[in-house]
């Protein structure tokens, strides 16, 4: 065959079944044959995946095939769930969040959290900032102050809220209401940010300020994000994870999974070929 | 939403699979009134350019909408970069046909050195890559192009043989310049359209397997 393949895309990343092997880059978070149960339906099969540091990792698939249990897991939130069982390690850091010395607070601390549908608390746009900090014993006006003008800044937020923090939180509109629990995340300075489907709820113009946000925020985060929306992933992750089933079929770098997925189930779905 | 998108997917195939039919025929039939010395054939040849033109820009246009519309992704994504490219390569096939064509009438006046059996012969060839590229394309089977290095290799080689030849031919007799310069000219496009071809390949190859190649 006279054929001769030119390395027009050198790889960085080697793609194999159902565990990655990304560089020679420094991980954060490294989940380890993650089996997750709730009562007897096995919502986690064998989960391997290494997350890299200052990066945004996708993870897509169908309803139900285990994307925001994997989200949520990697904070413990699966705990306060009855009948939820989990075997398997992952490790922030280096150490185990599941183990039994692990200081739970901690991780969630520095693991903060974006819901689909923006919460803020019903209070001033002010206090949703300090909450955190208060309650990690920061109550010096003067350093509450430095962090609600630095955190309402990084999330792009400062200038339309600025001249109004103490009006009330639920008077914003629904992105502003977003990036305002993303500046409270930040507030408590986190490590990585897990975002589950952040932009659902939003108009295509929030969307895209939430999509410009978190391309800012990679810089000094790491961002894990849950999405239904491909074309998101594909805009604006580096590194994306397709799972189906409780399991991961394909993980990758997100250029890779969208052009030329190696798995023919993985092709199916984003192609809207599924089922 | 994906139902529809699939099918206007295979309907915007099979266009360009028409397309590549025309553009071929506009090389066969100019080659054909060219060993014929049918004038007329070679002038609907060249009348034919306006459709594959029609094509060209319907076909794009198609694509860019079907990209805008629904984001495709992976296979999808890669087979409208493939249209998007190839559509480009056969027009160009298409239009080496009516240069050829345009020279039937010039050559019909001349008298001729020597018979056509060299063109034919790399016409032939041409011909037959052309054609597993767009089966290739129609099937999505890289087993159509797999030697297309070496075949096209030899196509150059007909070329300088063609070349080698018209020149011996105007030294000799400077009366057949005209003719033989048409001739390598001829050549020349003949030579560009096996490597027109080799693009298709590639682009087939990439919309197959996902990965870039050089066909040497």
């Amino acid at each position: 065959m006279v054929l001769k393949i030119r390395n027009r895309y050198k790889q960085e990343i080697r793609n194999t079944h159902n565990s990655d092997i990304i560089g020679e880059e420094s991980y954060v978070i490294e989940v380890n044959d993650l089996n997750l149960w709730y009562e007897s339906n096995h919502a986690l099969k064998n989960i391997n995946m290494k997350f890299r540091k200052n990066k945004v990792t996708a993870i897509i698939g169908p309803s139900g095939c285990g994307k925001s249990t994997l989200l949520r897991s990697l904070n413990r939130m699966n705990d306060v769930i009855d009948g939820c069982k989990i075997k398997g390690e992952i490790l922030f850091n280096g150490k185990n969040i599941y183990a039994n010395s692990a200081d739970i607070r901690l991780n969630r601390k520095k693991i903060g959290m974006i819901f689909q549908k923006p919460n803020p608390f019903p209070m001033s746009i002010y206090d949703n900032i300090t909450y955190g900090p208060k309650i990690h014993k920061i109550d010096n006006n003067y350093v509450l102050n430095e962090i609600t003008n630095k955190c309402l800044k990084r999330a792009v937020l400062w200038d339309e809220v600025k001249e109004r923090l103490g009006d009330s939180a639920m008077e914003l509109s629904g992105g502003q209401q977003q990036r305002l629990c993303i500046a409270r995340a930040l507030a408590v300075e986190p490590e990585i940010l897990l975002m589950d489907e952040p932009t659902a709820s939003l108009d295509p113009i929030a969307t895209q300020k939430i999509e410009n946000l978190i391309f800012e925020l990679k810089k000094e985060w790491t961002v894990i994000i849950v999405t239904h929306n491909m074309q998101q992933a594909a805009r604006i992750s580096d590194f994306t994870g397709f799972m189906y089933l409780g399991e991961l079929i394909e993980f990758g770098d997100t250029t890779q999974i969208f052009e030329n997925p190696r798995k023919k189930l993985t092709e199916n779905y984003i192609t809207g070929r599924f089922g | 939403m994906a139902k529809e998108f699939h099918k206007e997917l295979v309907e915007l195939k099979s266009e360009v699979v028409k397309m590549g039919n025309l553009a071929l025929k506009m090389l066969n039939d100019s080659m054909r009134a060219l060993t014929s010395q049918d004038i007329k054939l070679a002038k609907k040849v060249i009348e034919r350019k306006t459709l594959l033109r029609k094509y060209d820009s319907e076909i794009e246009a198609k694509a860019l909408r079907l990209i805008a519309l629904y984001q495709p992704m992976a296979m999808d994504l890669r087979l409208l970069a493939t249209i998007l490219k190839i559509i480009t390569y056969l027009t160009r096939l298409g239009r080496y046909g009516k240069d050829i064509a345009i020279t039937v009438e010039e050559l019909s006046t001349k008298p001729y050195p020597a018979s056509f059996i060299n063109l034919k012969h790399m016409w032939k060839h041409v011909n037959t890559m052309t054609k597993d590229s767009f089966k290739a394309f129609e099937e999505s089977d890289i087993n159509y192009i797999e030697n297309f290095g070496e075949r096209d290799n030899e196509v150059d080689e007909m070329r300088w043989s063609i070349f080698r030849e018209s020149i011996t031919y105007m030294m000799e007799d400077p009366k057949v310049i005209t003719p033989c310069l048409f001739f390598a000219m001829i050549a020349r496009y003949l030579e560009r359209c096996g490597d027109n071809t080799c693009k298709i390949a590639e682009k087939v190859y990439y919309m197959v397997t996902g990965e870039h190649i050089e066909i040497k």
